[in-house]
């Protein structure tokens, strides 16, 4: 059986390409598979302590993140969809609308 | 039956209100209006006469709860006692007669439903004013009525002058209420009651405290203040001319029968706590004096037939609350009563004057209209004797009662202002009378091709009420005078201003035996002032202004253009009271409101972005900085968490 470090360290790895792809990455689809990547190293840690502890409780939270993550992902690119429509183009450097 | 005489009125004002409308005839409007009056006066009197057959005893009767917090309760119960039968019929069965007679004066009006739909919720207001066992519920037919005498007065909303008039009578009774309410507060917080049954059987039962004893005195001031504002006494009299711009009968109906003697009533209601404050009682007699004689003053010399027939209301209303002042709550209720009958007639006869005139109110262009209006010179000559107090008509009893009480409960000058006030009365009532019926025509041609008898709509109530004028007085005629029964009146009312037993110490005058020759001299005085007083009014306007007249006005120009303008009291007040508060509401706006307290609010949102403004600099807005920002912090949190 392959001991349960193993999949933290795979977690670990998944989690920091996903905050590496948020931070490098100008494309937004790309930053919002990045979001995904991380919470699916969530989902992981999640399946692999629960597995550990041998308690069902983190599955069923993975089940619910998955549902949100749906969620998430549905009206993030319809955000994406929407701003392409009106810019034309969905370049992180170029929507800066939070700028102070 | 006893909940009918409530709520027909209201029936009434709903249906003409809300249900008819200017759906159907006029005639029909009025027949509503004039029919649940005069079904709730059956009612009454189907009350009262079991109720007098029974001994006449106080009732209580439940209707529901209402408030309730802690100890403190308001139920909605209603007292059934002798004052409030006698108010019942008063007001349901004058009420009935005003509300006929008003068909025939409101005829040409348009929205006659309006009228009757305020003129018997007004009635409805009235009755909880007089049924309300506790004070609260009294309250709420005290604002009632005042809001119906609002919208009365304003009936005519198209015309400036009428909105302001009903406007003032809110505002001046407003401060009248808060006396009122500072009553009602002081008497929950010294007996625990506001009902005036409890209140009664406490003080009855147990007697009262000391510290209990001295509140009554606050108590009774507060609550005067209230009856001031309501029943138009000095300083807070000054609505009362003002609202005659309402239809005429509704100034017969609530500012000279029922509504204004509203403050009498609730004092004689609470007379127990008025015979415990000999301090208060001082205050009220002089106030009442003072308005009696004030009043009757400026009426001497005014021109508009109602203004005169308003300032004699706030005189009669002034001689009520002398009454109560020096412990004749009877007497004052009895000329509550025969003033109700009188005054009534006195409008609605002005009313008929005013609609043969049409709609000219200045006694300088009437005259001679005995000619043309004989029934309606009738009765108002007979309403005119009972109001001078003309030995065998109803003011005579009621008022000679009222100043033989002066005499002995507050001395030989109170006795004189009433006695002046008399004088006046006299006065400025045969110059109404002379000046509107006798001596020449002083109309112009087209008005006086138009003059004319009224019709039976209304003079008939007038005749009834010119019946009632003559033969109330008989239900209280002195002890001097033969006559097979003496006081009836006050016997009726004895149980109801019953003096409280440590209160007697202070009123002994009033229970001793005075000398017949002594009342039959002070009669005689006021009869005698009477005479001659109404002969010089004759001599002066008998054949309509003489000379004599303007010679006297030119010459005395000083007292005539003070009483004209009545004592410029309303053009002081507006200098010294409204003005001030205008000029200071306009500073609160202008600099305390938009200045200071908008700017400080503005200020601080301003202040959040300007701050936020200098903050932002590091607002890139690239997602990636704050992503990085937020790893950052995150694994700064991380690494004092874990070490």
């Amino acid at each position: 059986m392959v001991p349960v470090d193993m999949y933290l360290v795979l977690a670990t790895v998944m989690f920091t390409c996903g905050i590496v792809g948020i931070m490098a990455r100008r494309n937004l689809i790309m930053v919002l598979m990045s979001i995904e990547l991380m919470l699916n190293a969530v989902n992981i840690v999640f399946v692999a302590a629960s597995r550990a502890v041998n308690n069902l409780d983190g599955q069923i939270m993975v089940f619910f993140i998955i549902t949100v993550a749906a969620c998430e992902a549905a009206v993030g690119l319809a955000m994406v969809i929407a701003l392409y429509r009106k810019y034309g183009r969905i370049d992180t450097n170029f929507l800066r609308m939070l700028r102070g | 039956m006893f909940w009918m005489i409530i709520f027909l009125p209201l029936l009434g004002a709903l249906v003409n209100g809300l249900l008819v409308r200017n759906k159907v005839p006029k005639t029909l409007s009025h027949v509503i209006g004039a029919a649940a009056l005069i079904g709730a006066f059956f009612c009454a009197l189907a009350v009262y006469i079991p109720f007098m057959a029974g001994g006449g005893k106080q009732q209580i009767i439940i209707g529901m709860d209402w408030l309730r917090a802690g100890s403190f309760e308001a139920p909605f119960h209603f007292i059934l006692d002798r004052l409030s039968g006698m108010m019942m019929l008063i007001v349901t069965g004058i009420g009935s007669l005003i509300h006929i007679y008003a068909g025939g004066y409101m005829h040409e009006e348009k929205e006659t439903w309006r009228f009757f739909s305020y003129l018997n919720l007004f009635v409805f207001m009235m009755l909880l004013l007089v049924f309300g066992d506790n004070m609260l519920v009294m309250f709420i037919g005290w604002e009632g009525v005042g809001l119906c005498s609002y919208l009365l007065i304003g009936y005519w909303y198209e015309s400036d002058a009428n909105a302001a008039a009903g406007m003032k009578a809110f505002l001046v009774n407003r401060i009248g209420d808060i006396g009122f309410l500072i009553g009602i507060f002081l008497t929950y917080k010294y007996f625990g009651t506001v009902s005036f049954s409890e209140l009664k059987d406490m003080v009855f039962g147990n007697g009262v405290t000391p510290v209990q004893l001295e509140a009554v005195s606050w108590i009774t001031l507060a609550l005067f203040i209230g009856a001031c504002g309501k029943s138009a006494q000095l300083p807070l009299y000054v609505w009362l001319p003002d609202a005659m711009a309402g239809p005429t009968p509704v100034s017969a109906l609530i500012h000279a029968a029922t509504m204004v003697t509203a403050g009498i009533y609730m004092m004689t209601r609470l007379s127990f706590l008025y015979y415990l404050a000999p301090d208060t009682q001082v205050i009220v007699a002089a106030v009442g004096a003072a308005t009696a004689l004030f009043a009757a003053t400026i009426a001497l010399v005014q021109n508009d037939i109602k203004k005169v027939l308003a300032y004699s209301t706030v005189s009669q209303l002034g001689y009520m609350v002398l009454a109560c002042g020096v412990g004749a709550f009877s007497g004052g209720v009895f000329h509550l009563f025969t003033h109700a009958c009188f005054k009534a007639l006195l409008f609605l006869g002005a009313g008929s004057v005013i609609v043969a005139m049409h709609h000219k109110q200045d006694m300088r262009e009437m005259g001679g209209l005995k000619k043309y209006m004989p029934i309606t010179h009738v009765v108002m000559l007979i309403g005119v004797l009972a109001i001078i107090g003309f030995p065998g008509l109803s003011g005579f009893f009621s008022k000679d009662e009222i100043l033989w009480k002066a005499w002995i409960g507050g001395g030989p000058v109170i006795w004189l202002m009433g006695a002046l006030a008399a004088l006046c009365t006299a006065f400025y009532m045969v110059r109404l009378l002379m000046l509107t019926f006798y001596g020449p025509n002083r109309s112009d041609h087209h008005t006086r091709e138009h003059l004319h008898e009224t019709s039976v709509v209304m003079w008939g109530p007038l005749t009834i009420l010119a019946l009632l004028s003559v033969f109330v007085g008989y239900l209280n005629v002195p002890h001097v005078i033969p006559f097979p029964v003496h006081q009836l009146f006050d016997h009726y009312l004895a149980p109801v201003v019953e003096m409280p037993e440590i209160a007697k110490q202070n009123w002994t005058h009033l229970t001793a035996t005075y000398p017949a020759s002594l009342e039959f001299l002070l009669m005689g005085i006021s009869v005698l002032g009477m005479f001659l007083s109404s002969a010089f009014a004759i001599s002066l306007y008998g054949k309509g202004p003489s000379p004599l007249a303007k010679r006297m006005a030119e010459r005395f120009s000083g007292i005539h253009e003070l009483l004209e303008n009545k004592y410029w009291i309303d053009e002081i007040y507006d200098a010294y009271i409204v003005k001030p508060l205008a000029e200071m509401s306009h500073f609160m706006w202008k600099v305390i409101d938009v200045m200071i307290i908008d700017g400080i609010v503005n200020g601080v949102g301003q202040a959040c972005t300007l701050i936020g403004g200098l903050a932002s600099f590091r607002m890139s807005g690239s997602i990636h900085r704050h992503a990085m920002v937020l790893v950052i912090g995150l694994l700064c949190m991380l690494t004092v968490l874990i070490f």
